[in-house]
């Protein structure tokens, strides 16, 4: 008895993983069994149809490459306008107010200008405020409303509008995809670019920097890290968010399922063949998020701080 | 910020697209398609949520385990469903979902089911499972973050291994997880629209039912868009709801010195 | 009252404690110096086995507590432990840190806890930050809140684990003087520190340690003026000068 417990004591991390590997494999020719038992396993149908399934996953690639090219020019403009700083709407009425006390003791001359002056101030605020708003509501819907209900509304748009084009799927998909995956990579971009600290750019303006070179050389290699990571993640969740085509009508590897399951009865060779290459393609994929952070980390710069998987809201931008 | 959108939502998208949401006509026809819908999802969040949230704890907390038997399976399970997208999960759960069940359980239990409707469910759990493999990363993170210092500690007063658990990691975990828990409710929300794609009777689902009969039956066509439109906001209103829930929660429960993780 | 015979450990490849024996009595304050690495830490932990010994006996009033049979939790309620970096439980205000331990490992009932915490804050004069977070104490606050949060418990010894080397230099005597009194109250005590002034007042001897093993023992004035061993003797002028 003692012999055993010293035994399992020495030996507890080999038999440890002996156990786990067997947990794992033994769970998985369970499933294995309850799928496909006694008809046994449907190679030829894996060899002969391998390669539509491929290039079925190649067009999700396709189309998620595209999109998130496109995206990440919306991305950006849209999360840097939201940086932009405005003054609280109360807060610039009193300066306001403040600036035509101080004024009114002036001469009466300036004052005929100086109404032309808030006239448009106001306009130039006013202006970015509501720019700002809109880039904000952008953001909101396209984050809190599911991928499929925008893929159907792009689709009922393209069916009432644009008619000529409404059975062009790809393309509908391809610029819905891009919408959505823009407003993800928006909030990722403004996280990104508030995160490296004003103080950053005063140092560097103050050995003497110009403001494109700050950039270049201060903020861009503190943002890229920042940025990078999450940005490839956004391209994993883009990736899996694009299976959704097969609404639109784009042959894709759900669309063969849908034309192989009435007869053929090998769905799960289609269910192993799908996951191995959706699993092939992210879990690669997140491999290299997971090695870029590590090689691009310096410490005391957070990368956690933007690395939010797919749909995760961050804290609202400082006014 | 939600406020910019659902601005948005009602003035800006009606005035493009030339619909009122007013409209009594439309509300008289959309009302019925729209409680059903809604209760539906509601319905399918009540099963998937508290369901996603036990598994997601349980696999977080065996992804810090030092046994690598709960550690490695539970590592594959985060792998494989946060590698696998949601629809596609949907619909091989709903066309497997029957046969992984055994025969005499399924004979038992759910005789008075149908099998679409269970086909529904099981797919309803696979965007649980999903979901779920998110979670316990969140859950891991959580784990992860209470220091050493604190185990240790609770075993030099004489607190056994579950209590040290009880009283002084989980409070600790559940505090700093709550923020990201309630964004993946909301992505968790959002997806159950997914179940639309293999004949769940949800929000989704319904609106598009009536956009069916809606040519046929000489409405206006641009309902269609009134139609998205207030599933937009129904959904925006949902998922704001809740991430705004858990935050008031975590500031309810804060203290200093324990801030929230950002994964 | 507690005694350590022949006390081996390895991490892995390394071999940290090499056989350390060594007794305390009753009321003792034995203070450990060394340098860093030298597995004082360790043998601290060895004796509320938080880190289980490879080989040798711990007794503590004369029962061997690393044998099967002896439940850990009733080892460590006989033996309280100050960490070095505190360990505060972060969700928990001052006083129910203290409490803790009471309610759910005394099985006291609250009222009595609250009670019995109140007066060990009040001992180590932090009646007015009961409800305070960790967060909100200084460094020397937290650990005089640990140190209440471990006397709490009735402990027949105290075991002191580098208790002021987190601290600011102006925490640091705050917590020496809880420490002190402490000691003159006849509390059994051991003492991981580099605070030399403190080993000198308050310690009954000194343990050297070096590599894993006990060096020298003495009375501080011994160890401190007239060290036998050479790594003694070059150890204290460093820390002396």
């Amino acid at each position: 008895m003692a012999d055993l417990r010293k035994f399992l004591r020495e030996r507890w991390r080999y038999i440890d993983a002996m156990l786990a590997v067997a947990v794992i494999v033994g769970s998985l020719a369970y499933i294995y069994d309850l799928l496909v038992g006694s008809r046994g396993l449907d190679v030829a149908y894996i060899t002969r149809n391998y390669g539509l399934y491929v290039h079925a996953v190649l067009t999700n690639v396709y189309a998620t490459t595209i999109a998130f090219l496109v995206g990440m020019a919306i991305g950006f403009s849209v999360g840097w306008l939201r940086t932009a700083r405005t003054m609280p709407l109360a807060k610039f009425v009193l300066s306001l107010r403040a600036e035509r006390r101080a004024r009114s003791e002036d001469r009466e001359v300036i004052k005929a200008d100086s109404g032309f002056l808030i006239f448009f101030s106001l306009l130039w605020y006013g202006a970015k405020y509501v720019v700002r708003r809109i880039g904000d509501g952008f953001v909101e819907i396209i984050r809190g409303t599911p991928l499929y209900v925008q893929i159907l509304f792009a689709s009922s748009f393209f069916i009432v509008f644009l008619r000529e084009y409404a059975t062009e799927g790809l393309l509908i998909g391809i610029i819905t995809l891009a919408i959505n995956t823009g407003g993800y990579q928006a909030e990722i971009f403004r996280a990104g670019l508030q995160t490296v600290h004003s103080g950053q750019i005063e140092a560097a303006r103050a050995i003497g920097f110009s403001r494109l070179r700050a950039m270049r050389y201060v903020i861009l290699p503190q943002a890229l890290r920042l940025i990078i990571p999450p940005l490839t993640n956004e391209y994993i969740g883009l990736f899996k968010a694009s299976t959704f085509l097969f609404v639109l009508g784009v042959q894709t590897e759900i669309s063969y399922i849908a034309l192989h399951e009435g007869y053929a009865g090998d769905v799960f060779e289609i269910f192993a063949m799908v996951t191995a290459i959706f699993l092939a393609i992210t879990v690669t994929l997140s491999f290299v998020v997971q090695s870029l952070e590590r090689r691009f980390r310096i410490p005391g710069l957070g990368i956690e701080a933007v690395r939010k998987p797919r749909g995760v809201k961050m804290p609202a931008p400082v006014a | 910020m939600v406020v910019a959108g659902l601005l948005m939502a009602f003035v800006i998208l009606p005035a493009i697209f030339n619909f009122s949401l007013l409209s009594t006509q439309f509300w008289q026809i959309y009302t019925r398609f729209y409680i059903t819908g809604l209760f539906g999802t509601f319905f399918y969040v009540a099963l998937t949520l508290p369901l996603s949230v036990v598994l997601g704890f349980l696999m977080g907390w065996a992804r810090v385990s030092r046994i690598r038997i709960f550690r490695w399976p539970a590592s594959l399970y985060v792998n494989i469903f946060r590698g696998l997208p949601p629809l596609i999960l949907v619909i091989f759960a709903s066309l497997f979902g029957t046969s992984l069940i055994p025969q005499p359980i399924l004979d038992r239990f759910f005789a008075g089911f149908r099998r679409g409707d269970i086909a529904v469910g099981i797919a309803a759990i696979a965007i649980a499972m999903h979901s779920s493999a998110y979670q316990a990363e969140i859950f891991r993170a959580g784990f992860q973050s209470v220091p050493k210092g604190q185990v240790e500690a609770a075993q030099a007063l004489g607190l056994r291994s579950w209590q040290g658990m009880r009283h002084v990691i989980l409070p600790q975990t559940f505090r700093l997880s709550l923020p990201p828990l309630g964004n993946e409710f909301a992505v968790l929300i959002k997806d159950t629209s997914i179940l639309a794609g293999i004949a769940g009777t949800e929000l989704v689902a319904k609106s598009r039912d009536l956009l069916g009969v809606l040519s046929a039956s000489g409405l206006p066509i641009v309902w269609i868009f009134a139609v998205w439109t207030v599933v937009a906001i129904t959904y925006l209103v949902l998922t704001y709801s809740v991430t705004r829930g858990l935050r008031l929660l975590e500031r309810k429960f804060h203290t200093p010195g324990l801030e929230a993780i950002s994964l | 009252m507690i005694r350590v015979n022949d006390v081996q450990k390895h991490f892995g490849a390394l071999h940290v404690l090499r056989g350390i024996t060594f007794e305390v009595q009753k009321g003792e304050a034995i203070v450990i110096i060394g340098p860093s690495g030298s597995g004082k830490s360790t043998l601290l932990r060895c004796i509320n086995l938080l880190v289980e010994p490879d080989s040798g006996q711990v007794f503590i009033d004369g029962v061997q507590v690393n044998r099967h049979g002896i439940r850990h939790e009733w080892v460590r309620q006989q033996v309280g432990m100050v960490f070095q970096s505190f360990n505060l439980f972060t969700h928990l205000t001052a006083i129910d840190n203290v409490t803790l331990g009471l309610t759910r490992v005394k099985g006291m009932t609250h009222d009595k806890a609250v009670e019995k915490a109140r007066e060990l804050l009040a001992r180590v004069g932090l009646a007015a930050k009961e409800n305070s977070y960790p967060a909100e104490l200084s460094g020397g606050q937290q650990q005089r809140v640990a140190i209440a949060r471990a006397l709490a418990m009735d402990p027949k010894a105290m075991l002191f684990d580098e208790p002021t080397s987190a601290l600011d230099p102006e925490y640091i005597r705050e917590v020496l003087d809880v420490m002190t009194a402490l000691a003159r109250e006849g509390m059994t005590m051991i003492v991981v520190t580099h605070e030399m002034g403190f080993a000198s007042n308050v310690a009954s001897r000194i343990l050297f340690m070096d590599a894993g093993k006990i060096v020298e023992e003495g009375s501080a004035e011994q160890i401190f003026h007239r060290p036998k061993e050479e790594r003694t003797r070059s150890f204290v002028s460093k820390i002396l000068r």
